[in-house]
């Protein structure tokens, strides 16, 4: 990671090129400075989600392929992220403001949240609204939230395999409570090698981007049919 | 040709009768044989008996003395949760987020937590053994120690952000894992086997294994042959292409393959290391898997009956969980025969 240093900017156009060079350099206190000084020049936040962290998350989806995917840079992006967006939005962010809003969960048997947490900074980063569970988190947990949040997908991690199980009743559960409209995607080490009529799920994540591209083309496809 | 004399033939691309046959096979040797897995994990006598008996049936080549990746880390003081059928969790980490690892020192494997049981169980099945099959040592290797001392998430933020810190965390986690191999290696086990998930490219990048790791491996690789290792294998899961090429500088016998990486690929990047690999671990959750797992393990012995160095296993464990027909169907392409490994 190289260190991208704050330089004021002249205007807010530079100001987002600066933004983005430091989230994607994983500087989180370049990409604070730069978050503080678009704000100061009058920029809504909206505008330096819009126009700064999706489009840093867009190029950083672009670069992690499968082969050059790994934690450790996107965790320090992760960081940077979050670090702005806590500052544009202290309390969190709105429903009405997201896009959508998700549920997310590291299931019952599993305490291995790492993967789960990269997912919700991606999803936050690309502006949704993700509700964060936690780890080892009952089923009946996420169908309930799910409902609360009214939820378009639910998204579980899942590190090792004893977690397959608990992933299999997901569907279930929120048939139960009439929520047959919300998609289930699963990832992590674990669950990514297994297909998705094995977990019955609508799609296993090779990745926290290809997880976030599968629920931005179900969201197009809703908007388009619409 | 027994278990041993095959895999060292392996090793040395020789000749063998039959390609050698050594599933990762850890928990799941003690849920088949109906215990609970952290009975397995904190008695050394039981854990041999279920190797033994796990080895008996499928014919594999080799048993394993691993336990858990956190017995290291509870020996140094982290507080471990057990369950009954999955491995523990760590729930409080050896190291708090500001804490130095230098002032900490590598733990006697003689005394300290559950290492004198595996001491145990390397003996024991030594004893059994003999010669006949290869008894495989196990230790975690140093970045997945290090990371294991704080959490990952809290050990990768400090990789970075004070590098220096976390060097001497993975001088400390080097110096276990050397410690407790070359115990291991007294006790009589043939074989060591560096088991280290959090050096794999799906969590570090490929510049930071060459720069931070591999020293430190081939560093490892060295004192474990020193302290009487025969065959040092070097086991990493995941996207590892990017770095299984440096293995050979390590100095390791057998490398690990996962199933991101293609048998084509391993052999270009590995042309003189012996590879273990490549079927996927999940895969054998599912009995109706056991078809395809048997023609891709014929695949695999096919892709490498020419250039031979090649140990049928999977890319990473098979889960405890398994289904016995699932890895049935590994032992059959392999044409192991039950109860062929006494000594």
């Amino acid at each position: 990671m190289v260190n991208a240093g704050p330089v004021p900017p002249a205007s807010p156009a530079n100001g987002f090129s600066l933004l983005i060079a430091a989230l994607l350099a994983g500087d989180h206190a370049a990409a604070l400075a730069e978050t503080r000084q678009l704000r100061a020049l009058g920029v809504p936040p909206e505008q330096i989600v819009t126009a700064g962290l999706e489009v840093a998350m867009g190029r950083l989806d672009e670069k992690c392929t499968v082969e050059q995917f790994n934690l450790l840079e996107i965790m320090l992006v992760g960081r940077a992220v979050s670090v702005v967006v806590h500052e544009l939005y202290p309390e969190g962010i709105q429903p009405e403001k997201g896009r959508a809003t998700f549920v997310i969960a590291t299931l019952e048997g599993d305490v291995h949240d790492l993967g789960k947490n990269i997912v919700r900074t991606v999803l936050l980063g690309k502006g949704f609204r993700v509700v964060d569970l936690g780890r080892d988190c009952p089923v009946d947990a996420l169908a309930a939230a799910a409902e609360r949040e009214q939820a378009r997908a639910v998204l579980v991690s899942g590190l090792i395999s004893t977690v397959v199980p608990q992933v299999r009743r997901v569907r279930a559960a929120l048939r139960a409570r009439g929520l047959d409209h919300v998609a289930v995607v699963a990832g992590g080490a674990a669950l990514k090698q297994l297909a998705p009529a094995d977990l019955d799920v609508d799609y296993v994540a090779e990745t926290a981007f290809d997880g976030a591209r599968y629920l931005e083309n179900l969201l197009a496809a809703e908007e388009a049919a619409a | 040709m027994n278990g041993l004399e095959r895999i060292l033939a392996a090793v040395r691309f020789q000749p063998t009768d039959r390609v050698p046959f050594v599933p990762q096979l850890f928990g799941y040797a003690a849920i088949a044989a109906g215990f609970r897995l952290a009975d397995y994990l904190h008695d050394g006598q039981l854990l041999a008996e279920c190797q033994l008996r796990s080895r008996e049936t499928l014919g594999s080549d080799a048993v394993f003395a691993f336990t858990d990746f956190s017995i290291e880390a509870e020996a140094l003081g982290a507080r471990l949760e057990y369950y009954d059928a999955q491995y523990p969790d760590i729930v409080v980490p050896v190291l708090q987020p500001q804490e130095d690892a230098g002032r900490l020192a590598p733990p006697d494997p003689a005394s300290a937590g559950r290492l004198p049981q595996v001491l145990h169980a390397v003996g024991l099945m030594r004893a059994a053994v003999g010669e006949s099959c290869c008894v495989a040592g196990a230790i975690t290797g140093p970045m997945t120690l290090a990371t294991q001392l704080y959490g990952t998430e809290t050990a990768l933020f400090i990789a970075v952000d004070d590098p220096e810190r976390f060097e001497r965390a993975l001088d400390l986690a080097t110096a276990t894992a050397l410690s407790f191999g070359a115990a291991q290696l007294a006790a009589g086990a043939h074989a060591m086997v560096v088991f280290d998930p959090a050096a794999s490219p799906a969590v570090a990048p490929a510049d930071f294994f060459r720069t931070r790791l591999q020293p430190r491996l081939a560093r490892l690789v060295a004192g474990l042959r020193a302290a009487g290792a025969q065959i040092v294998w070097l086991n990493v899961a995941g996207p590892t292409a990017p770095i299984l090429s440096l293995y050979a500088e390590i100095g390791v016998d057998i490398a690990t393959f996962d199933y991101y990486v293609d048998a084509a690929a391993a052999q270009r990047l590995l042309p003189r290391t012996c590879l273990a690999g490549n079927l996927k671990s999940l895969d054998f959750l599912l009995p109706e898997a056991a078809p395809r797992i048997g023609a891709q393990a014929s695949a695999l012995i096919q892709a490498f009956s020419t250039r031979g160095g090649f140990i049928l296993s999977s890319g990473c464990e098979i889960p405890p969980e398994s289904a016995a027909a699932a890895v049935s169907a590994l032992a059959h392409a392999a044409g192991a025969k039950a109860g062929t490994c006494r000594s």
